[in-house]
């Protein structure tokens, strides 16, 4: 049931283009020196293109290995595209500079951490006529009860996570379970705290503490369940960007 | 006796000489499939339904195990071939790289079946799942998120691996016959899809959408692994389409990746490819226009790979949103004229029919409530994305999520109701783009908050209307819908059963007129591939896969 609150790709990646750039940190700067007065004039101090192409994009960087066909593509240049050659550049130097481009494609699809203060683009004081009024938040909310000290508990990329679903999130509070009642073909019910339901079995903890378990078999037994956070499923497909925004200003405020 | 020594002898005589065994004669390829199950599809149509009905509404009930194959990964005793010279195996099973799934749909022929996984392919005996042979790849790298099955031509099976090649193998023997390399792993392809057989072409496409590097569909020779024709998914400088995108540069660096595979008319002898998401993939910005023909339904040429047209299911994608699900092709009266159909239900919650002749659209409508990123259709039947909705550094709540609505697990058609059946989901990320400025690569500056959804289900859409016929919503599974293809792929047959994986881990037949449950089973996770039906000495059998297992079942006496 645990959402998983930022979609980070599980990796699956193994060898391949990771293994082949070995970043030796020591001598960026040297690498640096064969890249600027060389490549930076047409491709950018950071290698992202200008004149000439984004070198972090290039087909011919990211197939390269130690810079073996990148030199060999250097010797040569492509005249007829306006890319000089670069005959004397030593294999040495063209390992350097495939070491500096293999640096920026790293750097480049770096999907660095979010700022989640910077989220916070809403208007606080819009929030009441969804507060008040569509999003029935007031039916179960308030400021002065479970929502006092919020903006100090969650950061805000948290907070916007839970306004749209509130039985997920990082460090989310314990979550107030569904009931659900179970009409059996006899007529009896059986009532309780809903534990697992799938389509062919329904669990619960009864009153009293007793675990009970029900094949299903298409409609029967009659299975109800009551969702407490129902107002927050039927949002789904009513609550706009703004409202989202301007709900995530007020309670980044309450402190 | 005297019978059997006959048929035996008959059948020795008819192994031609000099000719490996087993052999996929080759009418069998696009036939319905009964007696073989030739290629993903079964046959070409993408239908995934079977005219068997020895198993049928009244006796599915009985339906019991007839065995099950543990996929064995082991590299002691398997046949080897590879990029390098020494690779760990990649385990299956849970806890094992991108879960460690059997997604392949099994081929079966000659009583034989063949299937795969990330560098592993596998003959077992159809009839008590014994291993035959099992061959592993020791791969130099890429992404192992998954494979989906084999080609088979003739003795040749064909298989794509992780790090880019595709793969000919001995099916009698499992032995490595040849293997060329169709995509470079260091600029991150990787392949995952089955090959299809055309005749003289084994067509394949490739995966790779994290460094803005271009996408292509190719056919290859069945005998030499030669290069016949590569269709580039973008267009070049001067081509049709060009004028989509800002430039000759961003085209070529548009993606667009072909990363499932296509069908085939016959008829018509045009091929139908799907295609991947734009790159950057998430920075529309930087790319201006439809960005053709990335997200979009492509007819084609088997034998020449020329394009006859295009149909752009997501224009201008910004959410990921790939239109690589199964382009299904039957045939139906439309107002009393008999019409050759295609559809899609894709990724971004449109469902689609289409002319196959022509590609002219003929119903573009959601096939669940939940899509919100659209403002209407344009006069070709293509979504119109509503620019409000992409990704804000405020967030954007977006439906479908990355999951999407449907996934690359086909669905199914059957004839006989005249309805398509797939696994759905409602699902809704939070897209925020936090970095706006400066050239984009993959799908940098940009973050998704998953926060769940509304459920999942599965649904039986009628392609004459576009409207659901019936929804069979999956209990709990409100707030957290699985993705699509982690319910597996669907089934019908002519026994007027459908066959589909459900969450909990349960494989399921339903009537496909009402969706009422009729059978069902518990598997060890859920449902991973795409169940299969045949008939083998007389008794018909349904095979599912579920992680890293393989399960045969017939009725029990």
């Amino acid at each position: 049931m645990a959402l998983v609150p930022i979609s980070v790709a599980f990796s699956q990646q193994i060898g391949g283009r990771a293994g082949q750039a070995k970043i030796d940190a020591a001598s960026v700067e040297r690498r640096n020196q064969v890249y600027r007065p060389n490549c930076g004039f047409c491709h950018g101090l950071d290698a992202r293109g200008a004149a000439g192409p984004d070198l972090a994009r290039s087909l011919i960087v990211l197939k390269d290995v130690d810079g073996k066909e990148l030199g060999s593509f250097l010797n040569s240049g492509r005249p007829e595209a306006g890319m000089p050659a670069f005959a004397s550049l030593s294999p040495e130097q063209s390992a350097d500079l495939a070491a500096f481009l293999h640096a920026k494609i790293e750097e480049s699809r770096a999907r660095s951490p979010i700022d989640v203060n910077a989220i916070v683009v809403g208007n606080a004081a819009e929030r009441a006529a969804f507060f008040k009024g569509d999003g029935k938040c007031r039916t179960c909310h308030s400021p002065d009860t479970d929502f006092k000290g919020i903006g100090a508990k969650y950061d805000p990329f948290v907070l916007q996570g839970r306004i749209i679903n509130p039985r997920g999130g990082r460090d989310g509070p314990s979550i107030k379970p569904s009931t659900v009642r179970v009409t059996l073909p006899s007529g009896e019910t059986v009532a309780g705290r809903l534990v697992a339901v799938d389509d062919f079995s329904v669990t619960l903890i009864n009153g009293s503490g007793v675990r009970r378990s029900f094949f299903r078999d298409n409609e029967v037994p009659k299975v109800e369940i009551t969702d407490p956070y129902q107002a927050h499923m039927d949002n789904f497909l009513k609550i706009t960007d703004k409202q989202m925004h301007d709900l995530t200003a007020y309670l980044v405020t309450l402190k | 006796m005297r019978l059997r020594l006959r048929t035996l002898w008959l059948a020795i005589m008819s192994v031609p000489v000099g000719l490996p065994q087993p052999q996929l004669a080759p009418e069998l390829l696009g036939a319905p499939p009964v007696d073989a199950w030739p290629t993903y599809h079964g046959d070409y149509s993408g239908r995934h339904y079977s005219t068997l009905s020895q198993i049928h509404q009244s006796n599915v009930k009985n339906l019991g195990l007839a065995w099950l194959y543990r996929a064995n990964t082991n590299a002691h005793g398997a046949e080897t071939g590879g990029s390098v010279p020494e690779a760990v195996p990649i385990r299956l099973g849970p806890g094992a790289l991108a879960g460690g799934l059997l997604k392949s749909t099994p081929l079966f022929v000659n009583g034989v079946l063949y299937f795969s996984a990330p560098d592993h392919a596998w003959a077992v005996d159809a009839r008590n799942g014994k291993e035959i042979w099992h061959f592993f790849w020791k791969t130099s790298g890429g992404d192992h998120i998954g494979n989906r099955g084999l080609g088979m031509r003739r003795s040749w099976l064909y298989l794509e691996t992780p790090d880019g090649y595709v793969v000919s193998l001995d099916a009698g023997t499992g032995k490595e016959r040849w293997h060329k390399q169709i995509a470079d792993v260091r600029a991150e392809y990787f392949a995952t899809s089955p090959p299809i057989v055309i005749r003289d072409h084994v067509i394949v496409g490739v995966s790779g959408d994290a460094l803005d590097v271009p996408g292509w569909l190719e056919s290859r020779d069945p005998e030499t692994g030669e290069i016949q024709w590569k269709w580039y998914t973008t267009p070049r400088a001067g081509e049709s389409g060009i004028e989509t995108w800002p430039d000759a540069y961003a085209a070529e660096h548009g993606g667009g990746m072909p990363w499932q595979p296509v069908t085939y008319d016959p008829d018509l002898n045009l091929i139908y490819a799907t295609t991947g998401n734009p790159n950057p993939v998430y920075r529309g910005d930087l790319r201006k226009g439809a960005n053709l023909y990335t997200a979009s339904i492509v007819a084609l040429n088997p034998d020449k790979g020329k394009m006859a047209w295009y149909f752009q299911s997501s224009p201008h994608d910004t959410h990921d949103w790939d239109a690589a699900q199964v382009p299904v092709l039957f045939d139906l009266n439309l107002n009393g004229q008999p019409r050759k159909l295609l559809a899609q239900a894709s990724r971004n919650g449109f469902f689609f029919v289409l002319d196959r002749t022509n590609g002219q659209n003929l119903i573009s409508t959601t096939f669940v409530e939940s899509p919100n990123w659209f403002k209407g259709v344009d006069e070709r039947g293509q979504p119109i994305p509503n620019p409000e909705k992409d990704s804000q550094l405020g967030g954007t709540l977006i439906s479908p999520n990355n999951g999407g609505a449907a996934n690359w697990t086909p669905p199914t058609y059957d004839p006989e109701t005249e309805l398509i059946y797939l696994n759905t989901a409602q699902g809704y990320e939070i897209h925020y783009q936090y970095k706006t400025d400066g050239p984009s690569f993959g799908s940098s500056g940009h973050i998704s908050q998953a926060v769940g959804g509304i459920e999942a289900s599965l649904r039986a859409i009628d392609p004459k209307t576009g409207k659901l016929r019936w929804v069979h919503k999956y209990a709990g599974t409100e707030w957290n819908p699985p993705r699509p293809e982690h319910l597996g792929g669907l089934l019908s047959t002519a026994g007027k059963l459908l066959f589909a994986g459900a969450p909990g881990g349960f494989l399921v037949a339903y009537n496909p007129e009402t969706g009422r449950q009729l059978w069902h089973t518990s598997l060890d996770r859920e449902v991973s591939n795409t169940p299969i039906t045949y008939m083998l000495d007389g008794v018909q059998y349904v095979l599912a896969a579920a992680g890293d297992t393989l399960y045969a079942f017939r009725v029990q006496h």
